[in-house]
């Protein structure tokens, strides 16, 4: 018996060391409410600033907000480990059986519109292209400026990893479901596509317009010059909604804080940032 | 046409016509995974006085490449790293998976060619919650995969799955004058009508010469805030003459945060319904601490603790009781 008992005093220690690690930045910030929101690079910006003007209102409440992309975020809120979910995309049957098998109904509030900009160094003479252009430049059958009208030299491609929901809507509506290039150079956000493309003479990436510069340049694409308008008026092809989603309606603190980021104020931020609002930005 | 010629058939009519439908694409990127467990063990027989075992072990490590040729068509190798004192180096080495998945052949789904999981039961998404193995594969019901070609796929709207699959039907362990020429066909399906009820079924059939084997199994979890409750029955009829078996498991988790939960386990496991006390339970309790998460490219480092007891429906045989504790660590590379 005497070895079993030093086997359950191991054990014993164990659970207490567990136990003693179990305290998460958010429990820590005691007596307040938290919030957790992870995902899409996209909707990273709406929800920071309206995050920081919520918890300045309620100075009970802790929001903290992490990046890494529509996927993982959707991840998070299937493993609980979120509150919220940010995605530039719809959720994928798999991830909805995923959610489902394990008890969480995804439900999803539209927070706002963004439309996909095609940019270029400022350097490039370009200033418009095509969608047949675009797929061909990314799937590999263009690597040549000159081919697509602008001056001879190389094309770097940049895209955005797999995780990204920008980059599963620029697949669906410009490959058509073709495979980006082997060596496009695949970033994790949209801040690090506008940085290389802003760094690289040769380079074209796409972002969402809240990420449009002065120090990149941003084509028309069909014509269309991509803007909050076009997009609203549904000209600019390469637009998508962005979403919050929730583990059923939203309710308590996650109720309260998507209320806000839909109020007029919300919806400010959502303008004032380069994206498009789905609800009045006045009373 | 004999059956072989059939099957063969079937696996390059798919091979084909996905090459011909998705030539020209650029090759893509590979990965590789890592899993290991390293484990504790402690064995007793009977009363709790006296240790019969007690080791460590290093009782699982996989190697796994992953690599996309196209957007639609992938591969996986897995090579299953393992202690073991049959082997002069003190370590086996099995392969485990080896197969390609052709992609957007049937709709939200895929056809996978090679060795692959078995659909069936609970042992295709087992994920270790105990770390005993799930019922079916430690009683030896099924294998844990098996060579063969498989349809899979997901019900839309999130509502499920299903599969179709034939297999040598002897398990992944098994080959060339281990496997005999009867096909083994296997189909299951998983409903999920309400967030976090999902009930499902799968199919065994294999016919031989003299005999059958037909293996059933039927799945219930229920899943709602920090409790998931899993159950599994499972009949089986195999052999000349005829030997009828059935098995019950149920397993609750109670998740007390998203990185410990407590989990407990039932089993019950009677080879031949017709003999009288032959039949055990397997009794499981412990709790797994999610150390450090999975995410992309980082890695996750978990800790189980278990203690396990067997008992036996003979009431003149003495259970087996084991206290287990594993670390488990699995990483990803970036794709490169």
């Amino acid at each position: 018996m005497k070895m079993w008992g030093t086997k359950i005093m191991y054990a014993a220690i164990i659970v207490a060391l567990i136990a003693a690690q179990m305290v998460t930045p958010e429990m820590a910030f005691a007596g307040g409410r938290t919030l957790v929101l992870t995902g899409s690079t996209t909707v990273l910006p709406i929800a920071q600033l309206c995050a920081e003007k919520f918890m300045d209102q309620h100075p009970d409440v802790n929001i903290s907000v992490r990046g890494g992309g529509s996927g993982v975020g959707i991840a998070a809120l299937i493993d609980g480990t979120c509150d919220i979910a940010m995605a530039s995309r719809p959720m994928k049957t798999k991830e909805l059986k995923s959610a489902r098998g394990k008890g969480i109904n995804p439900l999803a509030t539209v927070i706002a519109k963004d439309g996909i900009a095609i940019i270029v160094h400022p350097s490039n003479p370009l200033s418009e292209i095509t969608l047949a252009q675009l797929k061909d430049i990314y799937t590999g059958k263009i690597s040549n400026w000159k081919d697509v009208g602008g001056k001879p030299g190389k094309i770097v491609v940049i895209s955005r990893d797999v995780a990204s929901g920008t980059f599963e809507v620029f697949k669906k509506i410009v490959l058509k479901g073709a495979k980006t290039r082997a060596d496009a150079l695949m970033l994790a956000s949209n801040k690090a596509v506008a940085t290389t493309v802003e760094k690289t003479p040769g380079a074209i990436g796409y972002v969402g317009l809240g990420y449009i510069s002065s120090k990149v340049k941003a084509l028309a694409v069909d014509g269309v010059e991509p803007t909050k308008e076009t997009v609203v008026s549904g000209k600019y092809k390469l637009a998508r909604p962005l979403y919050l989603y929730t583990d059923g309606k939203p309710t308590g603190l996650a109720k309260e804080f998507i209320d806000f980021v839909l109020s007029p104020e919300g919806q400010k931020i959502v303008d004032k940032i380069g994206f498009v609002p789905v609800k009045p930005t006045s009373e | 046409m004999s059956k072989f010629t059939k099957m063969l058939l079937v696996i390059l009519g798919v091979t084909f016509y996905a090459q011909y439908a998705y030539a020209g694409l650029a090759p893509g990127k590979s990965q590789l995974k890592a899993y290991t467990w390293f484990r504790y063990t402690a064995k007793a027989e009977g009363a709790l006085t006296e240790l019969d075992a007690s080791y460590f072990g290093l009782e699982r490590g996989y190697l796994r490449w992953e690599h996309a040729f196209t957007d639609k068509i992938s591969c996986r190798v897995n090579v299953d790293i393992f202690s073991s004192d049959k082997d002069p180096h003190g370590a086996g080495l099995k392969l485990k998976y080896g197969y390609v998945d052709f992609k957007e052949i049937i709709p939200e789904g895929k056809i996978t060619v090679g060795l692959q999981k078995i659909y069936w039961g609970t042992v295709y998404d087992w994920e270790y919650v105990t770390i005993e193995k799930a019922l079916e594969d430690k009683e030896k019901v099924v294998a844990s995969a098996d060579y063969g070609v498989t349809a899979n796929a997901d019900i839309p709207r999130g509502m499920g799955e299903w599969q179709l699959g034939v297999y040598n039907g002897e398990g992944y362990k098994k080959y060339k004058s281990n496997v005999d020429k009867y096909p083994a066909l296997v189909g299951n399906v998983r409903f999920i009508p309400i967030p976090g009820l999902t009930i499902g079924g799968s199919a065994l059939y294999e016919k031989k010469e003299e005999s059958k084997r037909l293996l059933v199994a039927g799945i219930c979890r229920v899943a709602r805030g920090p409790i998931d409750f899993w159950s599994e029955l499972i009949t089986t009829k195999t052999g000349e003459p005829e030997l009828t078996g059935l098995g019950v498991m149920i397993m609750p988790i109670l998740k007390l945060n998203p990185n410990l939960e407590l989990v407990g386990r039932v089993d019950y496991w009677d080879r031949n319904t017709d003999e009288e006390k032959d039949a055990h339970y397997r009794i499981i309790g412990g709790f797994n601490y999610y150390i450090a998460k999975l995410s992309k490219g980082k890695p996750g480092v978990m800790l189980q603790v278990n203690f396990e007891r067997k008992q036996y429906e003979d009431s003149n045989k003495e259970a087996d009781n084991e206290f287990l504790m594993q670390l488990r660590w699995e990483f990803a590379t970036n794709p490169f």
